[in-house]
């Protein structure tokens, strides 16, 4: 405890006399063997933005088209296929109930949960035109890649989303979407978990509550 | 958010003294349950697996039975009233309208939200209160245009709340109040210091400042329905418990606003003194 404190006292110390503005010159010099490391992530920082900036337009290309919301939808399908990594949130987002589901349960949940979460997302653009985004710096955050956008819908205040890039299976996948803070992910989760609590557990009455949602949202 | 990390809050068992059956009693349980807020009415029952326990330790919400209540009532009043008026307000009054009376409203708001930035520690967020209050209601014409956004000093939230959050207050159990929605007891404590902020409470009464303040209410109540029209119907179109899903939505966007006010550590320096 006292030595906490003598440490404390002596950051603020040095930062009162002024040496902490020696840090940016003395950082090098204390920290080479840390360089290679910083480079690589920086590296793919980059690749996490472009990768980011190349699926946001191709998003926003079929967001923007004259088709109508269910051509919006097949269109924007294959995108989410390839570039989400749908089972992974997929599978965090049913949390304990995962291992306990059967094979057969687990697939019929998987194919479900695809389509939820296409008409999530074109839900929340499909009906604008006129959408841009500008994509900021990636950054890293609890060993997370995150890259910032803003979205700008017309006649609405513009959104910060964060989207979590992560490596799956290989390739380059969205594993998490946060929007103002919020996560996708979790808030689905928890969606899930109060709903098949408030249902005996039961993962096929979850099932069958999704089936429904998606064949309401179909029409 | 690993449950282990944060103690929830423990309800307290009343079953035993409380277990006396009859009308009286029963009686008396729902004008409990209707006082609640704090009550020791409707707590939820404990998990007897563990991993179930953890998912309740999540979301904290040893109350859920009265705050679904509570939910379900706003639900249909909301249903009946608000989103109609707020839907009639969006269909007649054209969006720059709205928008500069949602700036108005913003503006008025905004000597609260210095307050509160003063009191969180934070004297650059301060500072750009300030200026956009000055700003604002000079240039942009008694707040009906956000011109100082565009000179580079955006809004941020500032309330009780999270003053009480930047103190070391714990959030404290869920709590869905009747007419102000999802909350904890450290934000309705500090939604009560923040009425304590708002400089036209302090105006000596008069019958042109009563209209005034419940026009403000009314105006301030319709332009927050309207903002949230189109997310709040996606949220209970697309979730399958919306009480749940606001609940974690609450809570992930409190902790967000928190963290990016814990986040900010602009320096008071003038620019030329660190470059």
């Amino acid at each position: 405890m006292r030595h906490l404190r003598f440490r404390r006292a002596a950051a603020i110390l040095l930062a009162g006399t002024g040496l902490a503005a020696l840090s940016p010159v003395l950082q090098p010099v204390l920290a080479p063997a840390g360089l290679a490391p910083v480079r690589a992530a920086a590296a793919q920082g980059a690749d996490a933005t472009s990768f980011v900036r190349s699926l946001g337009d191709r998003l926003v290309s079929v967001v923007n088209s004259d088709s109508s919301t269910a051509e919006k939808k097949t269109q924007i399908q294959p995108l989410i296929d390839q570039n989400v990594d749908v089972d992974g949130i997929g599978r965090f987002c049913l949390g304990r109930f995962w291992r306990t589901a059967t094979p057969a349960q687990q697939q019929r949940y998987l194919a479900l949960f695809h389509k939820v979460l296409v008409n999530s997302i074109t839900g929340k653009l499909g009906e604008y035109r006129g959408v841009t985004f500008q994509v900021g710096q990636a950054h890293d955050q609890d060993g997370k890649t995150m890259v910032p956008t803003v979205i700008n819908r017309p006649n609405q205040p513009s959104a910060t989303v964060e989207w979590v890039v992560g490596d799956v299976a290989g390739g380059r996948r969205i594993t998490d979407v946060v929007a103002e803070g919020v996560s996708l992910s979790l808030t689905q989760r928890s969606d899930y978990a109060s709903f098949l609590q408030r249902h005996g557990n039961n993962v096929d009455t979850l099932l069958n509550a999704l089936d429904r949602q998606v064949s309401r949202q179909a029409t | 958010m690993p449950a282990e990390n944060h103690r929830p809050f423990q309800c307290p068992v009343v079953r035993g003294r409380f277990g006396v059956r009859g009308g009286l009693a029963r009686a008396g349980a729902l004008v409990a349950a209707g006082l609640v807020s704090l009550g020791l009415g409707g707590c939820a029952t404990k998990a007897a697996d563990p991993a179930a326990q953890a998912d309740m330790d999540d979301a904290n919400d040893p109350l859920e039975p009265t705050n679904r209540f509570f939910y379900r009532v706003s639900d249909s009043i909301d249903a009946y009233t608000l989103r109609p008026v707020a839907k009639g307000y969006v269909w007649l009054v054209p969006q720059p309208v709205r928008t500069g009376v949602h700036n108005v409203l913003g503006n008025l708001a905004s000597p609260a939200v210095f307050f509160n930035d003063v009191f969180e520690g934070k004297p650059r967020r301060a500072g750009d209160t300030f200026v956009r209050f000055v700003v604002n209601s000079t240039v942009g014409v008694a707040g009906v245009f956000d011109v100082a956004k565009g000179w580079g000093y955006k809004a941020h939230e500032a309330d009780g709340g999270m003053t009480l959050a930047q103190w070391g207050v714990p959030q404290g159990p869920y709590l869905f109040l009747p007419l102000l929605g999802p909350s904890s007891p450290r934000a309705l404590t500090g939604f009560g210091m923040d009425i304590a902020l708002v400089p036209l409470n302090y105006v000596p009464r008069g019958y042109g400042l009563i209209t005034l303040n419940w026009g403000l209410y009314g105006m301030n109540i319709i332009d927050s329905r309207a903002q949230v029209l189109g997310d709040l119907d996606q949220i209970k179109r697309d979730s399958l418990d919306p009480y749940a899903t606001l609940r974690s939505l609450y809570r992930q966007h409190r902790a967000a606003e928190i963290e990016a006010m814990r986040n900010d550590h602009r320096a008071t320096v003038p620019d030329w003194y660190s470059r």
